[in-house]
């Protein structure tokens, strides 16, 4: 977030010419085209039509500061808001369908929502930023240390993608490329994520700067799976750490050893790779020490 | 495009285009030069307005995705001059100096007063996380919420 600031400034010099003329006001963001379906049919059939040069807008959190910064500069904008089907949290058996543009505040008032899920979310921004964001647009938006992909990952989600061409299900494993980076096509639309309610309790720990901030890392577990993220370009399974609490493994400094060799880490201005290791450990640690308690506890 | 929305209670009709900014269209079409622009990115909460009673940044939203909302900016706080009880306990506790983060910590407030859920001060503190003071050093802007909580 911190590195945006000098972006910012440095938009708004280059654009001073035309961002004051436009008759009544002041406009940021580069000229596009806006559209706003009220129907899943008709928003696939306008990014059908538009594939790359269009952008869908879900809660505005990430992609307006991108667009008035002039980073993403698309022709076409798609504003999901009225698309009824992306806003619904349906529960199917063992699995808690949600919607798109279900908003973080929304699912922090969901009651089906798994522990760690209830954990990890007042971790997104602040209330006011909880207010707007979605899941979906969280998962397309692909930050590395966003809560959202690293959940859907350590529950085994997957995402369901959808085009005229049809529709297909991405697991969270294959969604998340890197930052920024997903597996949708251009001319798909994340229509839901697929969470599978997990049995017992979890652990999830973050360390942020300030409250509201990306984490610097973070960790997560549940039913054995094991998940950092922040650390590396995109949300990591731990395999080794997973094999040793499979065979009996306890949490402690051998645990947090394993952890912390396969730790996938960079370094960058906020935190230095090494700190993205060791701290990651610890919270693998302090994460595989929670949801024990929570199965013990059950 | 056609954008309706009601502000402070009052009805707006207008053709915006849409790369236009909430905040923008709030201070420089409307005049409600109360919402105040940082640092224009999310970061600060200076901006923050009441869209259908919920705090957002309005430099996040584009105009349009505003249509058919409720807009509440600062200026509705007082407005016939008389300070509204959480503006007063801010005059009181001295919560602001430089008074330029202060319509956004308002707002926020305004939606934790609303809901009518109470907080103490260290989730208080958490709550407000999202708007930046300068000046102040927080306390006494937790001192004159807590005060309102009664
Ligand atoms: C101050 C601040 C702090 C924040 N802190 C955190 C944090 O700690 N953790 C965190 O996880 N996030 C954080 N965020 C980001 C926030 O969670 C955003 O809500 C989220 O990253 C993007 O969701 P959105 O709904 O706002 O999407 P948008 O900004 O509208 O869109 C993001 C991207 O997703 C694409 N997209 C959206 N919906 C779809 C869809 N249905 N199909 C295909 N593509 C789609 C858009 O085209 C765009 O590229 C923060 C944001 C701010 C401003
Ligand atoms: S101006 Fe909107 S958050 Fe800073
Ligand atoms: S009073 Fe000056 S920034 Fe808060």
């Amino acid at each position: 977030m911190a590195t945006w600031g000098l972006h910012a400034y440095r938009a708004r010099d280059l654009t001073q010419h035309d961002w004051r003329t436009e008759a009544g006001g002041t406009v940021k963001p580069a000229p596009f085209e806006y559209h706003r379906p009220g129907s899943l049919a008709e928003a696939l059939e306008v990014i059908g039509r538009y594939g790359d040069e269009l952008k869908p807008l879900a809660g505005g959190q990430s992609l307006i500061p991108m667009l008035a910064m002039r980073l993403a500069r698309p022709s076409h904008l798609m504003d999901l808001q009225r698309v009824a089907e992306l806003r619904r949290v349906v529960r199917e058996g063992n699995v808690l369908r949600v919607g798109a543009m279900v908003r973080h505040r929304d699912m922090e008032r969901t009651a089906e929502v798994p522990s760690v899920v209830a954990t990890a979310i007042p971790h997104i921004g602040h209330f006011q930023i909880r207010n707007r964001g979605t899941v979906g647009g969280s998962l397309a938006h692909m930050d590395p240390a966003a809560e959202w992909p690293a959940l859907s990952l350590l529950l085994g989600c997957s995402v369901v993608a959808v085009s005229t061409r049809g529709s297909r299900r991405i697991p969270a494993d294959d969604f998340a490329i890197g930052p920024l980076m997903t597996a949708l096509e251009p001319d798909e639309l994340m229509t839901e994520l697929l969470v599978p309610l997990p049995e017992g309790g979890g652990g999830f720990a973050e360390v942020e700067r300030r409250s509201g901030d990306f984490a610097l890392v973070g960790a997560g577990c549940q039913d054995g799976t094991v998940v950092v993220f922040g650390a590396g370009p995109r949300p990591q399974r731990l395999a080794m750490t997973e094999q040793f609490i499979k065979a009996g493994g306890a949490p402690g400094p051998e645990l947090e050893n394993i952890a912390a060799l396969e730790i996938v880490a960079r370094g960058d201005i906020h935190a230095s790779a090494e700190y993205r290791r060791r701290t990651g450990a610890t919270l693998v640690n302090r994460v595989v020490r929670q949801s024990r308690t929570h199965v013990e506890g059950t | 495009m056609e954008l309706t929305l009601n502000v402070n209670g009052r009805e707006w009709r207008g053709d915006v285009p849409g790369r236009l900014i909430l905040a923008d269209l709030l201070r420089d079409r409307l005049h409600l030069t109360g919402t105040h622009l940082g640092c224009e990115q999310g970061v600060c909460g200076a901006c923050t307005v009441l869209v259908d009673g919920e705090a957002v940044r309005s430099c996040l939203m584009l105009a349009l995705q505003a249509d058919g909302c409720s807009i509440r900016t600062v200026e509705s706080l007082a407005p016939d001059g008389q300070l509204s009880r959480i503006q007063a306990a801010f005059l009181r506790h001295r919560a602001l100096q430089c008074g330029f983060c202060t319509p956004g910590f308002l707002m926020s407030i305004t939606e934790l007063l609303d809901s009518g859920q109470r907080y103490n001060r260290e989730e208080l503190a958490e709550m407000l996380s999202g708007n930046v003071c300068r000046c102040t050093g927080y306390e006494p802007i937790l001192d004159a919420v807590l005060e309102c909580q009664d």
